[in-house]
Formats: structure tokens, C-alpha cells, sequence
């Protein structure tokens, strides 16, 4: 029965989306439809999206046939210098919006002008952090399952709001590399921060929508929690500078404050502002033997202090990733390590450590279809698990996945 | 792929009276032009001692500083977001069409002095050739697709082209002095060092070997992930 259910929910979405692309073939400047289909075995706890903290997707009760992702996105262009870019995904799981935006901005992008060039976003995005998810809809091309840095971000970072990048393009004049600078002013990411302090990092793929719920609404920890909140009027902000070598490096650094009010509260919803502050930075390297070598750090901290009590969770992760593509096929090792610290002090409310591997091998036969074996194992110690969940604090969890996906549009080639 | 750069003298109409119009352009040559007498011959290595294919040769003649190349006509495409071909050596007063065969649009620009233009987004083949009339190298990019790099190089040099796989170019051109240059994408040297002037005086044959003094740098990567804009 569940299993008829959801396969029923999900031609209920993928009806509009078929029918928004078809819709949009006729005139965009670009389209995609893809769709994600799981075979999915698993040892793991419920994950947050089932209201548990396990720190994979799936859990052992989600074995068998899952939806990874349906997924339909457009590009406009609005004259000659804009473009409107929206990203609409499904993940098949208990989001109150079944079909979300995972990004939706407009793009000013002038010509470049005496080997500088600016481009404006205004919308919901990503911030230019992550080096593994560089293909169109956030999505890796080694893994399926994301770093726990960008698994993190998925969840509950996002830009809304403004940001505008500035490149020197010196590979367009003789030189060896280019330099951006890039800076953001947002609103509506007063959440972030939340669900570190509450179930840690994770390693997963679904990227929480605009305006979406990040676990169930009675969730223990993250008690009805909504990332992409303003609560306290206060704008964030961040400021990154990347630097690219030819087109086998790129370098990026990043510090990010969202400047909230830790003591802002909704009283209504319960919902508090959490104060998060980190840095990232990160390398990617490519040559032209097929090989990729990406490394990344993030460290941070986020601060509530709902009615004076000031509580502090310090965090960081890395995650070291080498990939090798022969042909069309690429083989992919990462591993992850992750923490958080507690100021709680009452015996290590939020703490966690742990560390992740992931193999995964890509074959993608053409531009439309591909097939991906991921092998992810995650261990980890959390104080959570066993405070709010009664669960043993360690947790060695095993999830393989067998993911088919076929990719339609005017941009697939 | 070779851009269809060809030394003046084997450039020949083909339309109707071909045959005549041959006729009347090779005796006019013969009267007002040197006599093309000798071939040059011009190989390029890498600094390690490598045959380099595709390196751009442009022979200045300077005894003769008026013998200019005949502009001509050329189509740089775009095709799974890439120019091709990715270079061109046209000689100045040359123009280019740029189509797009993509299902995606393309934005063309190019800030380098020798000429600065844009084409707004496009697909298909909407706009007139570009005209090229000042000498230098011109970098192609997409606003789009940062990865599109293509370039066109604008010489006002009669005897030009590009080295073969073995690394040679050659050309018959008329006896006297010249200066030779070469370009290379890839190369890290500014060109005015890799200058040479050559005379070519009772033989037949001249022929002339430059090496790089410095690696080249690495070739743009083959395969890219497909990206909209991350």
C-alpha cells in the first residue's frame, strides 16, 4: 500500500512538471526535466525526513524501489542582459510542499567590459561554496549523496537575496588565470544553523525547497523547523574570492555571517534566530587525464540565546574527494569527517563527531541517461541520538544505492 | 578543422571566366609583384624540443612593406558549445560569420583592443559578418558558456598559416628580407620575443627553426560536467 501510494503521489507530480515542460519547450531559452529512480538498500535509522537523525537519506524501512529526485527547471532570458532561472524539484518524501523551488533568481549578466565583468543575481540561490555540485540542479557529477558540507547547505543555506560577483578575466587576455570577487546581502536565513545544533551534519541529496519544513512537524529536535525564516529584519552577509588557473584549478574562500539576532523569537511558531557565522574554503583541481581532486573545509558556529540563555554550538567538516573519469566513466572516492561541539551545558546537548566514505561509480552512456552506484557508510557519535531518540549514541550506517536518471530538454546534449 | 588560410599567391577566383581571370591575374602579378622564387619553410617546436601543429606563422615581407594579403571571407560556427574551429588567421580588412548551430543560445564578445564587438544572444545565424580591420589577436568568448574560448588571429602579413602535424609551415614567396613571427594559444612567451628576421637571398629554399623558450600551458580540458551556471 505505501508503496502504490507513493507511486501514485508521484504521477501526481510529475504530471504538472511534464506538462510545464512541455509548456515551456516551445519558446524558453532553456529547459531540463530529469528523473532520478533509486534502488536503494540500507541499514540506517529513520533520517530527519522521517523524523529520525540517521546521517544518510534513506533508512532500512526505505529499502527497495525510492524516488531520488524529479526535477524540471527553466532559463529565460528577459531581453538582452537578463535571465530568469527557476529550479522546481520533487524528493517523494513528507515535505509539506510536495513540488519546491530549490532556487528562483533573476540574472543580470552585462558583457564584459575592459577584461572585467559583473553579474547581479537577485532571487533564492546557492552561494558560490560548494566545488563538487557544479552540474545543472546542485547536483554532483561524482556522488549522488552530497559532502556533509554541501548536505548541509542543501538543507538549510540558501541565498535570498542579492549578490553580485566581479571577475578579472585574465585568460581572455593572454594571462594564465582570473580572479572574482564576490559579495551577498540576504534575508530569509535566520534558520541556518538550526539543524546542526539539532541533528548534526548528514550526508544526502534532497535539497530543502523555498519555503519548505526540514524534518516532520513533530520532530523532537528540530521541532517544526523552517531554514528559510526572517524573524529579527536583519540582513546577512557574505563576501568570497575565487581564483582560477586556467581551467584546471579553481580556489574559493568564503566567510559568511547572517547576522541574526540570537535573541529573536516567533513566539507564535517557536521558531528562534540563529546566529551562524563560518568560513569555507576549498580547492578543486582537473587534468587532462580525467582525474579530479577536490578538498574543502568549513568551520563555524552557530549562537541562539532564546530569553538570555546563550547557547553555542561551534562546528566544522572536510571532506577530501578524487575522481577518475575514463571515458564515460567515472569512479569516485570521498571522505568526510564532521563536528560539533556543544556550549550547551548540560552534558553535550547537540554534540557530535563522525566521520563518512563514499565510492560511487558514474556511467553515463549518453547526454540523457545515467546510472550510479554509490556505496556511502557513515559513522558517528551524537549526544542527540540517545538524549532525544533513545538510539545507542554510535551509529555505523551503511546505505548503497543504484540510481537510473534520464535527463530531457533543449540544454541536454 | 584548419582554418582555410592560404598565402596570397595560390588564392584563385572561381567563379564564371575563372580560367581567364587566372590568366590576367597572373600577368598582372608577374608585372607589378616580385617574383616568387624561393620556398620557406618554417618548424615550430615546444621549449622540450616537440613539434608544435597549429602554431600561427605570419612572414612580413620588409623590403616590400606594401605587399598586403587579400581579405577573404570566413565562418567561425558554434557547435556543443564550442567555436569551431576554435582559431582563425584571417588577414585584415577580413570578415567573419559567426552561426550558431547550438539548441543553446550563445552571447559573443570580445573586449581585446584589436576588436572589441558583441553579438547579443542568439541561435541560428541572424547577423551580417563581423569586419576585422586592425591587426592583433581578437579572444572570442560567451557570456553564457565561460568555458567557449576562441580566437582570431588579424594579420596584415601577404604569407601566413599554420604549422601541420609535423610542426611545418611553408609558402613560396619572393626573395628579400622578412620578418617572422609566430603565435600559439598556448604559449607563454609574448610574441615580440619569438621574432625572427630572416633574408632570403640566392637559394631556393630557406628554412627557419623556432623554438619555444617556455612551456606551453596546458590544453583546455576536453570534457566538461554539464553546467548551467554553478
Amino acid at each position: 500500500m505505501p508503496m502504490a501510494r507513493t507511486m501514485l503521489r508521484l504521477a501526481a507530480l510529475l504530471l504538472p512538471l511534464g506538462w510545464l515542460a512541455l509548456a515551456a519547450t516551445a519558446r524558453a531559452d532553456g529547459w531540463e526535466l530529469d528523473l532520478d529512480g533509486r534502488l536503494v538498500s540500507s541499514n540506517a535509522d529513520p533520517s530527519y525526513t522521517q523524523g529520525g537523525i540517521s546521517g544518510v537519506r534513506f533508512d532500512q524501512d526505505q529499502s527497495g524501489l525510492r524516488l531520488g529526485r524529479a526535477r524540471f527547471a527553466l532559463t529565460e532570458s528577459l531581453g538582452e542582459l537578463w535571465s530568469v532561472h527557476l529550479d522546481a524539484s520533487a524528493w517523494g518524501d513528507h515535505d509539506r510542499i510536495p513540488v519546491g523551488l530549490t532556487e528562483a533568481f533573476l540574472q543580470f549578466r552585462p558583457y564584459p567590459f575592459a577584461g572585467y565583468r559583473l553579474r547581479i543575481k537577485a532571487g533564492a540561490f546557492y552561494p558560490p561554496i560548494s566545488l563538487e555540485n557544479r552540474e545543472s540542479g546542485w547536483e554532483s557529477p561524482y556522488t549522488l549523496s552530497y559532502s556533509a558540507i554541501d548536505s548541509w547547505l542543501a538543507i538549510e543555506v540558501r541565498t535570498v537575496g542579492v549578490e553580485a560577483q566581479l571577475d578579472w578575466l585574465g585568460t581572455r587576455q593572454g594571462h594564465d588565470f582570473d580572479l572574482g570577487f564576490t559579495a551577498g546581502a540576504f534575508g530569509w536565513n535566520e534558520g541556518a544553523g538550526g539543524f546542526i545544533a539539532g541533528d548534526g551534519f548528514t550526508l544526502t541529496d534532497r535539497q530543502t525547497p523555498l519555503g519548505g519544513r526540514v524534518g516532520l512537524p513533530n520532530d523532537p529536535v528540530l521541532m517544526n523547523f523552517e531554514p528559510f525564516r526572517q524573524l529579527d529584519g536583519r540582513a546577512g552577509v557574505y563576501g568570497g574570492l575565487e581564483a582560477r588557473w586556467l581551467d584546471r584549478v579553481v580556489v574559493r574562500a568564503l566567510r559568511y555571517d547572517n547576522r541574526a539576532d540570537p535573541t529573536a523569537m516567533d513566539y507564535a511558531s517557536n521558531a528562534i534566530a540563529w546566529e551562524t557565522t563560518f568560513s569555507a574554503v576549498g580547492a578543486r583541481y582537473e587534468d587532462s587525464n580525467g582525474i579530479t581532486a577536490i578538498v574543502q573545509g568549513l568551520k563555524g558556529d552557530t549562537t541562539i540565546a532564546p530569553g538570555g540563555y546563550w547557547l553555542d554550538w561551534p562546528f566544522k567538516a572536510e571532506y577530501a574527494l578524487l575522481a577518475k573519469t575514463i571515458g564515460r566513466h567515472t569512479l569516485s572516492a570521498r571522505y568526510d569527517r564532521f563536528e560539533v561541539d556543544t556550549g550547551v551545558n548540560n552534558g553535550g546537548d547537540g554534540a557530535e563527531i563522525g566521520h563518512a566514505l563514499t565510492a560511487a561509480y558514474v556511467f553515463a552512456p549518453d547526454a540523457h541517461w545515467r546510472f550510479t552506484l554509490e556505496w556511502l557508510h557513515v559513522s558517528s557519535n551524537s549526544y542527540e541520538r540517545e538524549d532525544a531518540f533513545n538510539l545507542p549514541p554510535f551509529a555505523s550506517e551503511t546505505l548503497v544505492q543504484l540510481a537510473v536518471r534520464y535527463a530531457l530538454g533543449s540544454a541536454v546534449r | 578543422m584548419r582554418p582555410p588560410a592560404r598565402p596570397r599567391s595560390q588564392t584563385t577566383p572561381s567563379r564564371a571566366f575563372a580560367g581567364l581571370a587566372a590568366l590576367l591575374c597572373a600577368l598582372a602579378t608577374a608585372h607589378s609583384a616580385p617574383v616568387l622564387a624561393a620556398t620557406l619553410v618554417i618548424t615550430v617546436q615546444t621549449s622540450d624540443g616537440h613539434t608544435l601543429p597549429g602554431a600561427v606563422i605570419t612572414a612580413h615581407p620588409l623590403d616590400a612593406p606594401a605587399l598586403k594579403p587579400q581579405p577573404v571571407k570566413a565562418v567561425m560556427d558554434q557547435i556543443n558549445r564550442a567555436f569551431t574551429p576554435d582559431l582563425l588567421v584571417i588577414p585584415v580588412g577580413s570578415t567573419v560569420t559567426f552561426p550558431n548551430t547550438d539548441s543553446v543560445s550563445h552571447q559573443i564578445y570580445s573586449f581585446s583592443p584589436a576588436k572589441r564587438f558583441q553579438l547579443p544572444l542568439y541561435r541560428g545565424t541572424p547577423y551580417p559578418p563581423v569586419h576585422f580591420d586592425q591587426a592583433g589577436v581578437v579572444t572570442l568568448g560567451c557570456n553564457i558558456h565561460d568555458e567557449m574560448v576562441g580566437y582570431l588571429v588579424v594579420t596584415d602579413a601577404p604569407y601566413y598559416g599554420r604549422t601541420d602535424t609535423k610542426g611545418t609551415w611553408s609558402s613560396e614567396v619572393a626573395r628579400g628580407r622578412y620578418r617572422i613571427a609566430i603565435w600559439h594559444p598556448r604559449m607563454r612567451e609574448e610574441a615580440a620575443d619569438l621574432e625572427r628576421e630572416l633574408t632570403i637571398g640566392e637559394a631556393d629554399h630557406a628554412e627557419l627553426t623556432l623554438r619555444l623558450t617556455k612551456s606551453l600551458t596546458p590544453a583546455p580540458l576536453a570534457v566538461r560536467p554539464h553546467s548551467w551556471d554553478y
